[in-house]
């Protein structure tokens, strides 16, 4: 390794040896570790305040995104002290517990960078309380025909489902094909909850919707030119692809939260374009000075906590079949 | 829990555990008993020679090995006695490995092993240790007078003994006639991934698969001793009730309500988490 390719870099104290920065990950757009690397310490500040204090599992792509990644599902060995971390213990596993590193810090995700862990994959609840989702997630993934327009639409009809109840929710890209639609959550109810009412909003919304949606678990039942609402992705253990992630696509698509007005203008598009062209114009050079420009649209401003008793009864007087 | 089946140590370097060993493991078979049909004697077997057509008292019965056919090495008690392992009651723990480095057709059957007082913190760290390299324990186990190799993992906050084959009891498959992996057509081998994909499950339910033989057999026993005979045709399964998800909510939120009250009349800390301080360098 010629010493070119190594490089120190001294953040909150720290001081970090970074290797191979020259190292091309994306090959047809040439990015490289040290663009990754660059890219994440630009967006520390809002990556590190979604990604603090819930187990992370990172998705590693050493030899680039055309070749074999892995998931490293617990720690690995030989992480330095100072990474944060938590063992959980896991019913049922051949192990009782595992521990996941956390990221809390920008010098750990500057490290996780540097293991060329591109996607950032987190647990939808915390370690306050590992059994109690921060948030109720739809993930809205489109078929392989849909269009942006379609997955506008769907995206807007759980939304205003969620307005009708009282609820206010937030919307983000996935940096691949769909978005998730998130209602922040109070602090006390179990994943199980979440669950149910998620199931009832999805319910809701693909009654309105007809054949634009489907909530067919099973692929190959679901209409090509739907939009899968999955409903089912909030469980405890199970994870998100983090806001302001990184995933292995051409073009390097971030995983960025967006303004629903944005998501209205995409429901106005004639132009029956994919919905993954438009989120791979949101990457790892353009996410930045979006972000200075806008703000982190997930932030403390407009992450409000919300309950669900009172939306409940609501969806319960509006939506209830009878008979 | 039923008693132990045997007692000894695991020795682990200079470290002694002493533990007991359970069964991990029930076999579920129902037993039969062969009966006179006419009046319902229990059949009984005679050790009869081959040669002089008489019963045979157990103290005039040697082993013989068949070396040849019809040419038998006799072996006594006594010769047993000489090959048979010390009965030394240990897991001799020889080595550390990474579970996926041995294949699964290896195990054979598990036992729980539990310890005694004295070897609990033992126990316990040979159990974290192991978790946490992700590691089994391979050891020469002797159980009575017989050798055997297992593995020692820790499943589910327990060490599990689970026994081993010996190499030469593996068939390779090699015996068998078996495509070589040519090319194959994509399309179908993307219709082969779909149809895994369509019927691929989170988690593995054990509990879903139930022995219908076993129960319809049980049933039809329980239903004779009870002097009845069997409900003939077999009904179809009851339609499961549909259950209105808002009432599932409902309960839900009130299941929420209750934990959050009973949380803050403790200490409110999640117990599941264990917590690292930073130790910056």
């Amino acid at each position: 390794m010629s010493a070119k390719e190594r490089s120190s870099v001294s953040i909150g104290g720290l001081t970090l040896s970074l290797s191979n920065l020259e190292k091309v990950l994306w090959p047809r757009d040439g990015y490289t570790k040290g663009d990754l690397i660059g890219y994440y310490r630009s967006v520390a500040e809002p990556a590190v305040a979604h990604l603090k204090g819930r187990p992370l599992t990172l998705q590693r792509y050493p030899n680039g995104i055309d070749a074999q990644s892995f998931f490293e599902k617990q720690m690995p060995k030989g992480m330095p002290e100072w990474i944060e971390r938590i063992t959980v213990p896991t019913p049922g596993g051949s192990r009782s517990h595992v521990t996941f590193p956390l990221c809390n810090d920008e010098p750990s995700l500057v490290y996780f960078a540097n293991l060329a862990a591109i996607v950032l994959h987190v647990w939808t609840s915390g370690v306050l309380a590992l059994d109690e989702p921060d948030f109720v997630l739809f993930d809205l993934d489109p078929g392989e025909k849909c269009t942006l327009q379609t997955l506008a639409r769907v995206a807007l009809q759980v939304r205003d489902c969620l307005n009708e109840i009282g609820l206010k929710p937030l919307v983000k890209s996935t940096g691949g094909y769909g978005v998730h639609v998130v209602v922040p959550l109070a602090a006390g109810y179990s994943y199980e909850t979440a669950k149910v009412f998620a199931e009832i909003v999805a319910r809701q919304a693909a009654a309105e919707l007809g054949e634009l949606a489907s909530l067919q678990r099973t692929i190959a039942k679901r209409p090509q030119t739907a939009v899968y609402i999955d409903y089912v992705q909030v469980g405890l253990g199970k994870t998100i692809v983090a806001p302001y992630s990184v995933r292995a696509r051409d073009g390097a698509p971030v995983s960025t939260p967006l303004h629903w007005a944005e998501i209205e203008a995409f429901g106005r598009r004639r132009s029956g374009m994919a919905p993954a062209d438009e989120f791979a114009k949101l990457t790892i050079r353009t996410t930045p000075a979006r972000l200075a420009r806008e703000g982190d649209l997930w932030g403390p401003k407009s992450w409000k906590k919300q309950r669900l008793e009172g939306p409940s009864a609501k969806a319960n007087r509006l939506w209830r079949e009878e008979g | 829990m039923a008693h132990a089946i045997w007692s000894g140590a695991i020795n682990f370097g200079l470290v002694t555990i002493p533990v007991k060993l359970f069964t991990a493991v029930k076999t579920d078979d129902l037993s039969f008993n062969l009966l006179h049909k006419k009046d319902d004697g229990r059949i009984k077997y005679d050790r009869v020679c081959s040669v002089d057509g008489k019963p045979v008292p157990w103290d005039e019965i040697v082993k013989g090995y068949e070396y040849e056919k019809g040419q038998y090495v006799l072996l006594t008690d006594e010769d047993f006695a000489k090959v048979n392992p010390e009965a030394t009651q240990s897991v001799d723990i020889v080595e550390f490995v990474e579970l996926d480095k041995i294949s699964p057709m290896f195990f054979d059957k598990p036992y729980y092993l539990e310890p005694t007082k004295q070897g609990r913190h033992a126990y316990a760290l040979l159990r974290e240790a192991l978790a946490e390299s992700n590691r089994v324990a391979i050891a020469r186990v002797v159980i009575r007078t017989k050798e055997y190799i297992a593995a020692v993992k820790p499943i589910d906050g327990a060490l599990v003994l689970e026994l081993m084959h010996w190499a030469n009891e593996i068939v390779a498959s090699e015996t068998l006639e078996l495509p070589k992996s040519e090319e194959l057509p994509e399309k179908e081998m993307q219709m082969a991934r779909m149809l895994i994909e369509t019927m691929s499950v989170d988690e593995f339910e054990p509990e879903k698969f139930t022995n219908k033989y076993r129960d319809e057999l049980m049933t039809m026993i329980e239903a004779r001793a009870a002097g009845k005979e069997l409900p003939k045709a077999k009904k179809a399964p009851a339609r499961s009730k549909v259950v209105n998800l808002m009432d599932v909510l409902a309960q839900s939120l009130e299941e929420s309500k209750k934990r959050r009250t009973a949380a803050s009349a403790g200490n409110g800390k999640p117990a599941a988490a264990k917590r690292r301080k930073k130790t910056a360098a």
